[in-house]
């Protein structure tokens, strides 16, 4: 019985120091002495570097947003500006319609009482009728004009062909409508004047009407615009 | 019984001597666990020296109280740790009472034997 207590107190024992001694070793011994007072130290400098680099970053980050912001607003207004040139170029180039006050002119050929068709190239409606109605309308003021809905563009054609008069590519027959923009008196009084246009034509035989409108709608020219020859001048380019 | 207090001393320097010697690295985590393992272990001890000084000494009581002791306060702090309760409290607690009534014990003991 004693051996068996001393034998069993010396196994507790012993393993109680080991214990003890692995305790002693793990809460003093392993840690290096500086290191405990130098890492905290370090690690500190550290946030606050971090921190400092944050609030930089975040400094960036909001200005490059507001830059990005005023760019954005900026190619928007750049792009309202340039849409708003493209309309009016595109409106004074005659590719919308147009509306607003002006006059409707008819010129239509009176049948003849006696003959059947003696009247169809001596008396017809010729182009040059039309290009001289068209250019004493331009005259008086008129900035959007359409031969029967064909809308006069800076290129655009009046002649003739056989008994069709060609605008824009167009055949237009008799009679013909020239719808015309601008001050309805002003363009009316052009073309009535005494000796003018309208007496002349009338001694033709041609029928003309005037007719004032408060309100009128020039269509858009609708065909493709294509400039195969012309090019623009490069700016500086002077030939 | 002397003998038994003797090596007792001895083998607990012998314990600590190796402990400090062992290459055995504890990883920091487990040193709550050693501490209380250590709690556990030193109120068997008094609890034996107790029952020795009381003539009760069982040698398989001793042995197997030294153990599950151990086990006990590790396997608690263990499941405190996993719920995040402090059962570690709890051991320290229940074991540092019993080592001080061991002790008070122990105490009263020798002071009726030797300075009646």
């Amino acid at each position: 019985m004693g051996k068996n207590l001393a034998l069993s107190f010396l196994v507790v024992s012993l393993i109680l120091g080991i214990m003890l001694g692995l305790q002693f070793r793990g809460s003093y011994m392993e840690v290096p002495a500086e290191a405990v007072p130098e890492r905290p130290h370090a690690l500190t400098g550290e946030l606050a570097q971090l921190e400092t680099d944050y609030q930089n970053l975040q400094a960036d980050a909001a200005d490059l947003q507001h830059k990005l912001l005023q760019a954005e607003q900026g190619t928007r207004e750049l792009y309202a500006v340039l849409q708003d040139e493209l309309q009016k170029i595109k409106f004074a180039a005659g590719l919308l319609p147009a509306t607003g006050p002006g006059i409707v002119v008819v010129l239509d050929n009176i049948p003849d009482d006696e003959g059947f068709d003696s009247d169809s190239t001596m008396f017809a409606i010729g182009h040059e009728d039309i290009l001289k109605m068209v250019n004493e309308l331009r005259a008086a003021g008129a900035t959007a004009i359409a031969v029967n809905d064909q809308r006069l563009l800076a290129t655009s054609e009046i002649r003739s062909a056989g008994r069709f008069i060609v605008v824009n590519l167009h055949r237009l027959t008799a009679p013909y409508t020239i719808k015309a923009v601008g001050v309805p008196e002003r363009l009316e009084s052009g073309l009535k004047i005494k000796g003018g246009l309208v007496e002349t034509l009338k001694e033709w035989n041609i029928e003309v009407i005037v007719t004032s409108y408060e309100e009128l709608t020039v269509p858009a020219y609708t065909g493709p615009v294509n400039f195969h020859y012309a090019k623009p001048v490069e700016e500086g380019e002077d030939k | 019984m002397w003998l038994g207090i003797i090596l007792a001393v001895v083998g607990l320097f012998m314990g600590v001597f190796l402990g400090l010697k062992i290459p055995i690295n504890l990883p920091e985590g487990y040193t709550l666990y050693l501490g209380l393992a250590v709690l556990a272990a030193l109120d068997s001890v008094f609890g034996g020296v107790r029952a020795s000084l009381e003539d009760k000494f069982d040698n398989k009581i001793f042995l197997t109280g030294f153990f599950s002791n151990i086990l006990l306060a590790v396997g608690l702090t263990y499941l405190g740790e996993q719920l995040d309760i402090a059962f570690s409290i709890a051991v320290v607690v229940a074991f540092g009472v019993r080592l001080f009534h061991n002790l008070a014990f122990i105490r009263r003991y020798l002071l009726k034997k030797w300075w009646p």
